[in-house]
């Protein structure tokens, strides 16, 4: 009886053991580990497999852009080069022994797209637990695994929001590449600089919407001091996509000056959003509103002031002249 | 088969002798590994497989006897043995691996080589107060209930029986457990904890059964480590996490001085002094000497097939929490 039990796993332990990919490890204690792929547990997650392929490059839910751009290119090597044993692979997902090298084939995921999966899944667990870890581990539990797996994310909340926030500015830039696309075949009228930035600056901020009462916390989380690059970083890139789509192609010290200005704009337009109890938020649009036109305002009054600075210097020299002449200091006797 | 008869006989004759004290079971596995080394044409192709032993060579189906010896002697003093030669750090070591599982409410813990249980009562303890805290927030928030909050009460009233946690505390050694028991009884803990007795390398539990799989300082005493942990990955659930406390390699080489002449000279010298037993724990500092390093064990689990495999040093590398996930 025993023996035969014994069998039994033994014969599990053998297919498991085809199952699994030896890859080549990293040597640091980060779990980030690019070349490590795995297969997915095939009986349970097999529904999965057709509709989950790897993310396309152009809109990317994992942390960092480059990660992803490289493991897309892995893709594209590993199936240009295992295009037949890819096809047999699809049809047959549990013998990989022959494909040892081709771990970002194309049911294979990597620990950062499962990572990924599991956050999105979460996401929607977030009004009810908060951005914490039990959303997490909810998210988790939708998606098969026990919530023993939140162990994965040392940054706890804090990988959510993070997670969070890149997958709004992904879906930001699509739409601003969309429209873009639109103007450039003439199927739409580019927009004023100003209306361009609200629009932009109010697509962004709808996505909070839905969880707009615990985004205080996802606020707080974000001030941490060892989450405060990130954020920093996600806030800089967001604005920088919104302005190269508004058209600004500028190399000098306006660069700098638009962007800031962008930045104050989106986080004082955040803030007004949280405390905006108007239906639709319509508060808050006619608050950036204003704001931006200040800055526009600004800019052109920028422009008058200096011309008028110049103005008002050229008239005293005239007066001056004039005196002078009056005076009679300027004849030459 | 004729060979696994011969194991099975002589593994039955062993059993039948119990008064065999260790140094006299020393000398009768060298007695023995002599004889099987001398005719080895008789002999099967397992025995000639030996491993170690501390610092002795021993055939592999010796060893697991022996390390059941050590603990069967060691079981009554093993706590106090513990606060004693580590000056009480080995409980900040079991915090620390707790605070890094940080279980979520309704996990069920496997924890193998649990001995005393150590583990599990800490365990047991942080989801108790997990769910008070929660508990407390909710009724805080709830100073001023809605009429909806009101009814959803009603509805959900029933629903903290399925969040209870369990532990299972797993080890080869009954003395061992019965320990444990007993501590168990004084603490007044008794739901939610079940004993059971297994070898690490053949777990008594069907596959995919437990969200967290913990072994600590037990797995240098496993014969056959490989083993132990792909037992580890069929036993949890996908998405279940491996955690492994043990003894490691020290960096530091000033701290690795100090700590190899503390665990030479001190450690048996506080083993004969408190416990009797000065070979028990001499087994035991030469045991943390064979293990393999940090990387090395690491590349182990990898192998086995867990991802995500991440380690840390405590203590400087005295002691290593490795961690890794089946997904």
């Amino acid at each position: 009886m025993a023996a035969l039990l014994r069998g039994v796993r033994a014969g599990r332990a053998l297919r498991g053991l085809s199952s699994v990919v030896a890859a080549p490890t990293a040597t640091t204690p980060q779990c980030s580990s690019l070349s490590r792929g795995f297969h997915r547990a095939a009986p349970r997650l097999q529904d999965d497999f057709k509709s989950d392929k790897p993310p396309p490059s152009s809109s990317s839910t994992t942390f960092h852009e480059h990660y992803q751009a490289h493991s897309a290119e892995q893709d594209n090597t590993a199936t240009a080069s295992h295009e037949g044993a890819a096809a047999e692979q699809a049809s047959r997902p549990n013998t990989s022994y022959q494909d040892q090298s081709g771990e970002q084939g194309e049911e294979y995921e990597t620990e950062e797209q499962l990572q990924a999966r599991i956050l999105t899944a979460a996401l929607e667990f977030v009004p009810l637990h908060g951005w914490s870890m039990e959303a997490i581990a909810s998210g988790a539990e939708t998606l098969g695994l026990s919530s023993a797996s939140t162990g994965m994310f040392n940054n706890g909340a804090g990988d959510l929001v993070l997670h969070f926030i890149t997958q709004c500015n992904s879906q930001l830039t699509e739409i601003l590449a969309e429209q873009h696309k639109q103007v450039q075949l003439g199927q739409a009228e580019p927009k004023a600089t100003a209306d361009f930035l609200r629009d932009a600056v109010e697509t962004r901020l709808r996505m909070y919407i839905p969880y707009i009462e615990s985004w205080p916390q996802a606020m707080s989380i974000l001030l941490l001091p060892h989450n405060i690059p990130d954020s920093l970083k996600h806030l800089s890139t967001l604005v920088d996509d919104i302005w190269y789509y508004a058209g600004d192609r500028s190399t000098d010290m306006n660069w700098y000056t638009k962007r800031a200005a962008l930045t104050g704009i989106y986080n004082t337009t955040e803030l007004v959003m949280l405390q905006d109890s108007s239906p639709d938020f319509e508060d808050t649009w006619n608050f950036l509103d204003n704001r931006i036109q200040d800055v526009v305002n600004m800019a052109s009054t920028a422009k008058q002031v200096q011309s008028t600075g110049e103005a008002v210097v050229q008239g005293l020299m005239g007066a001056a002249f004039t005196l002078k002449n009056l005076t009679g200091l300027n004849q030459r006797r | 088969m004729s060979a696994s008869m011969r194991l099975l006989v002589r593994r039955a004759i062993r059993l039948s002798d119990t008064n065999i004290q260790i140094s006299a079971a020393a000398r009768a596995a060298a007695r023995a590994a002599a004889r099987s080394s001398s005719c080895r044409c008789f002999s099967d192709a397992a025995e000639d497989r030996s491993t170690h032993f501390g610092f002795e060579t021993v055939p592999e189906t010796e060893k697991a006897k022996r390390v059941y010896k050590v603990f069967e002697n060691v079981a009554q003093r093993y706590d106090i043995m513990n606060d004693a030669m580590s000056l009480g750090i080995h409980r900040v070591w079991k915090d620390m691996l707790l605070h890094a599982m940080h279980p979520q409410p309704g996990v069920r813990l496997l924890d193998v080589a649990g001995g005393t249980g150590d583990i599990s009562f800490r365990f047991l303890e942080y989801v108790r107060s997990q769910q008070e805290r929660q508990k407390r927030r909710a009724a805080r928030s709830m100073q001023t209930p809605s009429w909806q909050d009101i009814s959803n009460n009603y509805s959900t009233e029933d629903e903290d029986g399925p969040l209870e946690s369990r532990a299972v505390v797993c080890d080869i050694n009954k003395e061992m457990l019965k320990v444990g028991k007993q501590k168990a009884d004084s603490m007044g803990i008794s739901t939610g904890l079940s004993w059971v007795v297994g070898d690490a390398e053949e777990l008594p539990f069907d596959d995919d059964q437990f969200d967290i799989y913990t072994i600590a300082f037990g797995i240098r005493n496993v014969t056959h480590i490989d083993q132990a942990l792909q037992e580890a990955l069929r036993v949890l659930k996908p998405g279940g996490r491996f955690m492994c406390l043990e003894f490691s390699k020290v960096t530091n080489p000033v701290l690795a001085r100090l700590y190899d002449a503390y665990s030479f000279q001190m450690i048996p010298v506080l083993g004969e002094v408190i416990a009797g037993d000065w070979k028990s724990y001499q087994y035991l500092v030469e045991s943390i000497r064979k293990f393999p390093d940090q990387e090395e064990f690491t590349g182990m689990i990898e192998d086995a097939g867990f991802y995500c495999v991440q380690y840390r040093n405590l203590t400087g590398g005295v002691v290593a929490l490795h961690s890794g996930f089946k997904l």
